[in-house]
């Protein structure tokens, strides 16, 4: 751990030198939440509620909240830009723990992610999104959405050990978009074809994002029988706990292995 | 002289873009991924604001709208390569050629156009694929290339401006993506009427609308109403402002 604070600190000072990260960070919840609350919003049916408007944009700001903690791709370009400007060689030389990188990288991450929450919950405020659920339960689900981030940074170092540079992570971070869409994070499920329903349903994002939906007293989607979405909390932490224990050794070993 | 200038200098672009997979995946995977995405994903939820039964029909009603998307990434191969040409030289040989000069910006926007229909066509065949069921006659789909070839014209000339007009290659790929998204902030997903009042005004008068409305008019043989003439009048100011434009900025002496 004590390792692990210098890493994350210089990636904080690299992300404060970095203005168009920061605008980036500020401008997509802001985007997200005008693009699908206003101009697709007014066109989408929400379980229980008339067709679009308030009713749609409640349902959806835990969605929001979900994919902006599932972006892989900042984490992905940081450790691909490492690997590529050889500073993980760098680090590798140096007497500390072999985790201490990637947990230092996490850990910014997390810490910036706060902002991107803080940020979308303010644009879902303003937009008529309101915490219905308790002290306890509001807590309960912030700490699933920053546990499910952290999580999910692990993935994006992992895959990011995997590329030469930078430009190449970039690429391919196009291919990691319909993961978040093949969910409940925009629309139920009801309204995919049965394979893909099955998919979405299963998603680990559908899980976190009914958790959050339901912790937080949103309107929420039918379970229809699948284990996930009728035991969201569980699974949220389940898929989370999974995620970690599969995607922290494999990081570890990609950190080690990585430019060789 | 003149025609065999243009000739060589398309045939060189056409290469060039062979050899860059990257920029043709963009052109052509980005509207292909909001395809699936919008019929698959978003189409049972959105079908009941479109007055369709389901995803199936859904297509009939997203795809103008993603193939003028289409249309709109293809700013983006037009912009990046013609700003890789400028900033790496070859633009300034040649232009100490004793050739016509014109035919460097005419080769580009004439391969642009051609990338861009191979593109639309990838992705009508992608959405036949997925059940799409036109209703057009022969004249229909006459006007439907004839439209389709006018709009990526009118755009090829503001993607190469803007190439001309980066000043680096970064630069020049960024610029063109809000007006890939701007087919979405118009009837192109959605119709207008479902939208706040604000948005639904910009929507309406955006010119990415009417070239949706005459496409969705021509293939499905319904009613277009004066969307024809409006987008005729939209390609026309788009291909003026972009044919000025580039011709300053080619002109600008850059060293």
């Amino acid at each position: 751990m004590r390792d692990a604070l210098p890493a994350a600190e210089r990636l904080l000072l690299a992300v404060l030198r970095n203005p168009a990260f920061i605008v980036v960070l500020v401008a997509a919840p802001i985007v997200l939440v005008l693009i699908f609350g206003f101009i697709f919003g007014g066109a989408i049916a929400v379980p229980g509620r008339a067709t679009g408007g308030a009713g749609y944009r409640e349902f959806l700001i835990p969605g929001l909240l979900v994919m902006t903690a599932s972006n892989i791709v900042p984490s992905m370009v940081t450790a691909a830009k490492d690997n590529h400007t050889g500073l993980t060689d760098r680090f590798r030389s140096l007497p500390i723990s072999r985790v201490a990188i990637p947990a230092g990288h996490a850990l910014a991450n997390l810490l910036y992610g706060v902002i991107g929450f803080v940020i979308m919950m303010l644009c879902g405020l303003v937009v008529g999104w309101r915490i219905r659920g308790n002290l306890i339960e509001t807590l309960t689900a912030v700490g699933i959405l920053l546990l499910f981030q952290f999580a999910a940074t692990w993935i994006g170092m992992y895959l990011g050990y995997l590329f030469d540079d930078e430009e190449t992570a970039g690429q391919a971070a196009i291919l990691v978009m319909p993961v978040g869409m093949i969910s409940n994070v925009f629309v139920p499920t009801s309204g995919m074809p049965g394979w893909l329903r099955t998919i979405a349903d299963w998603n680990p994002l559908s899980a976190v994002c009914a958790a959050l939906r339901q912790l937080f007293g949103n309107p929420s989607v039918p379970a229809g029988g699948v284990w996930p979405l009728e035991h969201p909390v569980t699974a949220a932490l389940l898929w989370a706990a999974g995620l970690l224990a599969v995607f922290v050794p494999l990081c570890t070993r990609g950190y080690v292995r990585a430019g060789r | 002289m003149t025609t065999t200038d243009i000739t060589t200098m398309l045939r060189r672009n056409i290469k060039s873009q062979l050899r860059y997979p990257v920029t043709i995946f963009a052109i052509i995977g980005i509207p292909v991924l909001f395809l699936l995405l919008f019929v698959y994903v978003f189409g049972g939820a959105l079908a009941e604001a479109v007055d369709v039964s389901g995803s199936q029909d859904y297509v009939d009603y997203v795809l103008p709208g993603l193939i003028i998307m289409t249309a709109a990434a293809g700013l983006l191969g037009t912009s990046t390569s013609t700003s890789v040409d400028m900033t790496e030289g070859i633009i300034t040989r040649f232009r100490t050629m004793a050739i016509f000069r014109p035919s460097i910006l005419i080769a580009r926007v004439l391969s642009s156009v051609l990338q861009t229909l191979a593109s639309m066509l990838f992705v009508f065949v992608v959405a036949l694929l997925m059940g799409l069921s036109p209703n057009a006659t022969a004249v229909e789909w006459l006007a439907i290339v004839g439209v389709l070839a006018l709009i990526s014209f009118s755009l090829s000339w503001l993607g190469l401006a803007f190439g001309l007009a980066a000043k680096t290659i970064d630069a020049a790929s960024n610029a063109p993506f809000p007006l890939i998204l701007m087919p979405l902030v118009g009837s192109g997903i959605v119709p207008t009427d479902s939208m706040p009042t604000v948005v639904r005004w910009f929507a309406e008068y955006q010119p990415f609308t009417p070239m949706i409305e005459t496409l969705r008019g021509l293939l499905n043989g319904s009613e277009i109403g004066d969307s024809a003439l409006l987008t005729f009048a939209w390609c026309l100011g788009i291909t003026v402002l972009g044919f000025i434009w580039s011709v300053r900025a080619f002109n600008r002496d850059r060293s």
